[in-house]
C-alpha cells in the first residue's frame, strides 16, 4: 500500500517535470564562427529586406482590397446571417430523465461521506438533472457562461443549483499564446470527468471515486489558469485557486483555502487513434463536511439552534424508516444492525460523522480513442481509466442520542439529549475505475466499466465497495441519447441490481464536444 | 579580442531583432479538410509545414477535438477551413484551447472558405427536426474549381501578409497555379457538357456545388433528415423516385455509410459510384487536379453504360 501510495505520488509530481522537458522548443547550442558570419551578413540585409517587407506589404494590401478577401473585425461571425438576435447569448436546455429498479432498498457507501449528487439516484421514475446553459462571447477579450441545474429528489422542493457561472478569456485577450485563465464557478480541471456536464458521460451514473470523493464533481468558486506548451505533442499545465466550499472541502473561512495543480499529455497514434494522459492534485481543509443526510443546514458556520433542530427531525426521520423496514423485514434487519457494529462505530463515523481536517487528492487519468474507419460517428472504442488516492485525516464528530432520566423507573422524566463525539480518523483511500465503450453501429453504442474503492483503514469492513456496470445505448441524433444501464453493486459484501433507464435530450444550443 | 566583440555586437543586435531569425520559420499552416491541405501545399510550397486535421476517409463534420490538434492549433500561422458551420463540433474547441492569437477570427490567419465564396442552400426555416442542418448554407464549397481559384488568390493573399518576406514565392506559385488551374478548367468544362442534365441521387446533401457546377440533376438524398441515417418509409420513397425518374447513378462519399445506396442499386440495379469527394477520396485523388479528372472520369463512365 505504501509503496503504491509512493509510487504514485512520484508520478503525480514528476509528470509536470517531464512534459516541460519534452515539449519546450529545442534550445539551440552557443554558435560557431562561421554561424556568427553569417548571422552578421543576415543583419547586413536586414534592413534592405525591412524596406522589401513594407512594399510587400504594400502591395498585398492593395491587392486584398481587389480580391474578394476580407478580414473581419474581431469577435465577429460574418457565417452567421444577422438577425435581431444575433447578440443574444447561447441557449442551451438539456432534458434528463430515468427510470430505476434497485433490488436493495437503501444504498450508501460504507465508509464514505455520500452528498446529493453522489448518491444512488431515487428509485422509480426520477427527473434526474435538467439543465440550462447560457453563453455568449462577452466582447473581443472574454467568454462567459452561466450553468443552472434543476435537481429533483424525491420529496423535497425542486433545488436550483448554481453549477457553473464563469468567464473566461478568449484568445483576443491579449494574453500570451495557449495561456488562458478561468474565473468564478466552473467543473474544474481534475481528471477526465470532472470538468463534464454529467450528461455527457457514457454511463448513467458517475463511477464511484467521483461519488466517493467528489459528491459528483468538484465545481468551487474559483480561478484556474493553464498554458497549452508549444511543441508537436499536446502538452498542458495548470493550476488553481479555491474558496474550498465545495466537497471534498467545505466551511471555507478565509475564502481561498484550496488549490489545485493539474498536467496533461496527449497525441495521436496513425491516423484513427487518439490518447491523453493527466496527473492532478487538489488539496484543501474542510471544517463540518458532512454527507446529504446531514448536509442540509450545514454549510460550515458551526451550530446554530436551527441546525440542532434540523439535525433532530433528521434523525426522527430516520427512526420512522426504521421502524417501517422492520416491519416489513422483520428479523434481518436486526441481524444486519448487528453486523454493522459488530465491524466497529468508526464506519459510521466515517460516513455519518462531520469531517474536519485536511484534505488532499492526487488523481491520474487516461483516455484512448480509436475509430477503425477514422469516422467516429460510425465506430468507435474508448477506453478511459481513471485513478485517484485520497489523503484525509482529521477528526470526525458524530452527535448521538443519549436519553437521561432524572426517576429510572419513570419514562416521562426522560430527556433526549444529542452528545457531540469526535474520533480522530484517517479517511485515506484509493479508488479507481476502468470503461470501455464501443460503437458498433452509427447510432448503437456498448460499454462496461469496474470502478472501486479501498474503504479508509479506520472504517475497519470486510470488503472493498465495488460497482460493475453494463450498459446499452442508442443515439438517434446528437442531440437526443436513450440509455440501459446495468449495475451490480457490492458495498461491504451486500449486493445492489440495478437497472435504469434513461433518456438525454438537449435543446437549443449544443456547445462543441471536447476530446 | 575581435571575436569576443563580434559575439556580443551579434548578441546584441540578435536580441533587438529577433524577427530576422524567425522569418526563415516555415508557415505553419492547419487545414481542416485534406482539399485545403493540397492547396496550402500549391500555394506555400517549401515555404509552409501543411498539416490536415481530417484524412480523405473522414467525415469533417464529425471529428474529435483530439489532444494532437490543440498543440497544432497552438503552433499554427493560419488555420484554413471550409467554415459555415462544418468543422462547428470541433473547431471551436481547438481555437480556444490551442489559444493562438494570430489564428482566430478577424486575423489574418483565419481563413474560411466559405466566408469568402457564395454558399449555396442557405436554409429559410432553421429547426433542428431538419437534421444537423448548416445555418449559412451548404460549406462543402471547394467542390467547384472555381471557388478554389478564388481561395487561392485569399491564400496566397494571407501568407504574404503574415510572411511578407517570402511574399514574391507566394505570388510566383500562385501565378502558375492560376494558370494551370484555368487549363485544367477549361479542359473540365467541356468534359461537364457530356454529362449535362443527368440524374443523380446522392446519400448526403453534401454535393451541391459539383452538381451545379457540371450541370447534373439530383433528384433526391438517401438521407432525408441531414445528418440521420434514412428511414425505411423514406427510402420507399426513394426507391419509388429512382425507378421513375430515369436515375443514372447513386453518388455517395468515401466516409459515407454503404447500406442505404447498396440497398437502392439491390433494388433498382442503378450503379453506385463513390466519388472521392476530396483530396484523398480516392487512390488517385492525390491533389486538387486529380480530385476533378477523377470525379469526372468515375462520372463519365456510368454516363457510358447503357
Amino acid at each position: 500500500m505504501q509503496k503504491i501510495i509512493g509510487f504514485v505520488r512520484a508520478a503525480v509530481m514528476g509528470l509536470p517535470v517531464l512534459i516541460l522537458a519534452s515539449a519546450a522548443y529545442p534550445q539551440s547550442d552557443p554558435p560557431t564562427t562561421e554561424e556568427l558570419a553569417a548571422q552578421i551578413s543576415v543583419l547586413k540585409q536586414d534592413y534592405e529586406r525591412r524596406i522589401a517587407m513594407l512594399e510587400a506589404q504594400l502591395a498585398s494590401l492593395e491587392a486584398e482590397s481587389r480580391s474578394t478577401d476580407r478580414t473581419d473585425p474581431p469577435g465577429v461571425r460574418t457565417s452567421m446571417p444577422a438577425r435581431d438576435n444575433s447578440f443574444n447569448p447561447a441557449i442551451g436546455v438539456v432534458l434528463d430523465a430515468m427510470v430505476s429498479e434497485y433490488s436493495e432498498e437503501q444504498s450508501g457507501i460504507p465508509g464514505f461521506q455520500l452528498g446529493h449528487e453522489g448518491e444512488r439516484p431515487d428509485e422509480g421514475l426520477t427527473l434526474g438533472h435538467s439543465e440550462i446553459t447560457l453563453s455568449s462571447n462577452i466582447d473581443d477579450k472574454f467568454f462567459g457562461n452561466l450553468t443552472l441545474g434543476l435537481g429533483v429528489h424525491a420529496g423535497e422542493p425542486v433545488e436550483l443549483e448554481l453549477e457553473e457561472a464563469y468567464i473566461q478569456t478568449l484568445p483576443g485577450a491579449g494574453l500570451p499564446d495557449g495561456l488562458r485563465v478561468k474565473a468564478g464557478r466552473a467543473l474544474w480541471t481534475f481528471g477526465y470527468l470532472n470538468e463534464l456536464h454529467a450528461h455527457s458521460d457514457d454511463f448513467t451514473d458517475r463511477p464511484l471515486p467521483y461519488r466517493a470523493y467528489l459528491d459528483g464533481a468538484y465545481n468551487d468558486d474559483g480561478l484556474e489558469v493553464s498554458l497549452v506548451l508549444p511543441g508537436e505533442l499536446y502538452g498542458e499545465i495548470g493550476g488553481g485557486i479555491f474558496r474550498g466550499d465545495d466537497t471534498p472541502f467545505r466551511g471555507s473561512r478565509s475564502g481561498r483555502e484550496a488549490w489545485s495543480a493539474f498536467a496533461r499529455l496527449g497525441g495521436d497514434i496513425g491516423h484513427n487513434s487518439a490518447w491523453r494522459i493527466g496527473g492532478y492534485i487538489l488539496d484543501g481543509e474542510a471544517r463540518n463536511r458532512s454527507g446529504a443526510a446531514h448536509a442540509h443546514g450545514d454549510d460550515g458556520h458551526g451550530h446554530g439552534e436551527e441546525e440542532h433542530e434540523h439535525e433532530e427531525e433528521e434523525h426522527a426521520h430516520e427512526e420512522d424508516e426504521h421502524e417501517h423496514e422492520e416491519d416489513e423485514h422483520g428479523h434481518e434487519e436486526h441481524e444486519h444492525e448487528e453486523e454493522e457494529h459488530a465491524h466497529g462505530d468508526f464506519a459510521e463515523f466515517l460516513s455519518d460523522g462531520a469531517f474536519t481536517g485536511d484534505s488532499r487528492l492526487y488523481g491520474i487519468d487516461f483516455r484512448y480513442t480509436w475509430a477503425p474507419t477514422g469516422n467516429a460517428r460510425d465506430r468507435e472504442l474508448i477506453l478511459q481509466g481513471e485513478y485517484f488516492w485520497r489523503d484525509e485525516s482529521g477528526d470526525y464528530m458524530l452527535q448521538e442520542e443519549h436519553e437521561e432520566c432524572t426517576d429510572p423507573s419513570d419514562p416521562s422524566t426522560c430527556e433526549v439529549h444529542l452528545d457531540d463525539i469526535t474520533e480522530s480518523l484517517s479517511g485515506d483511500s484509493e479508488g479507481w475505475y476502468a470503461q470501455a465503450v464501443y460503437k458498433f453501429l452509427p447510432q448503437w453504442r456498448i460499454g462496461a466499466r469496474y470502478a472501486r474503492l479501498s474503504s479508509p483503514d479506520d472504517a475497519d469492513l470486510d470488503d472493498d465497495p465495488y460497482t460493475l456496470s453494463t450498459m446499452v445505448d442508442w443515439t438517434n441524433s446528437e442531440f437526443g441519447r436513450i440509455r440501459l444501464q446495468y449495475n451490480r453493486e457490492s458495498f461491504n459484501g451486500e449486493d445492489d441490481d440495478q437497472i435504469m433507464l434513461q433518456y438525454i435530450m438537449s435543446i437549443g444550443a449544443h456547445g462543441a464536444h471536447s476530446f | 579580442m575581435k571575436a569576443w566583440y563580434t559575439t556580443l555586437l551579434v548578441v546584441t543586435l540578435g536580441a533587438l531583432f529577433p524577427l530576422s531569425a524567425v522569418a526563415q520559420e516555415p508557415v505553419r499552416i492547419l487545414a481542416c479538410e485534406p482539399e485545403w491541405a493540397a492547396l496550402a501545399e500549391e500555394i506555400g510550397g517549401d515555404d509552409v509545414i501543411v498539416h490536415s486535421a481530417t484524412h480523405g476517409r473522414q467525415d469533417a463534420h464529425h471529428i474529435r477535438a483530439r489532444p494532437s490538434l490543440i498543440a497544432k492549433v497552438r503552433l499554427a500561422d493560419i488555420v484554413f477551413c471550409s467554415g459555415a458551420e462544418l468543422e462547428v463540433g470541433w473547431l471551436p474547441v481547438l481555437m480556444q484551447r490551442g489559444a493562438r492569437r494570430i489564428v482566430q477570427p478577424g486575423q489574418p490567419g483565419h481563413i474560411m472558405a466559405a466566408d469568402h465564396v457564395e454558399v449555396m442552400e442557405r436554409p429559410e426555416v432553421i429547426d433542428r427536426s431538419l437534421g444537423d442542418i448548416h445555418p449559412s448554407g451548404n460549406p462543402h464549397v471547394h467542390l467547384d474549381p472555381r471557388n478554389i481559384a478564388t481561395l487561392a488568390d485569399v491564400l496566397a493573399n494571407r501568407l504574404a501578409r503574415i510572411d511578407p518576406s517570402r511574399s514574391d514565392a507566394y505570388r510566383e506559385r500562385l501565378a502558375s497555379f492560376q494558370s494551370r488551374w484555368a487549363d485544367a478548367m477549361a479542359g473540365w468544362q467541356k468534359r461537364t457538357e457530356r454529362l449535362r442534365g443527368m440524374k443523380v441521387i446522392v446519400h448526403h446533401k453534401a454535393w451541391p456545388y459539383l452538381l451545379h457546377w457540371s450541370g447534373l440533376k439530383r433528384v433526391t438524398a438517401l438521407e432525408r433528415v441531414s445528418g440521420i441515417p434514412p428511414t425505411a418509409s423514406h427510402l420507399a420513397e426513394v426507391f419509388e423516385l429512382a425507378r421513375n425518374s430515369g436515375t443514372k447513378v447513386i453518388i455517395r462519399a468515401p466516409f459515407e455509410p454503404v447500406d442505404a445506396s447498396d440497398w437502392l442499386f439491390g433494388k433498382t440495379a442503378i450503379p453506385v459510384v463513390e466519388l472521392p469527394f476530396t483530396v484523398g477520396g480516392h487512390p488517385e485523388a492525390q491533389d486538387l487536379f486529380s480530385l476533378f479528372d477523377v470525379t469526372l472520369t468515375l462520372l463519365e463512365e456510368v454516363q457510358d453504360r447503357p
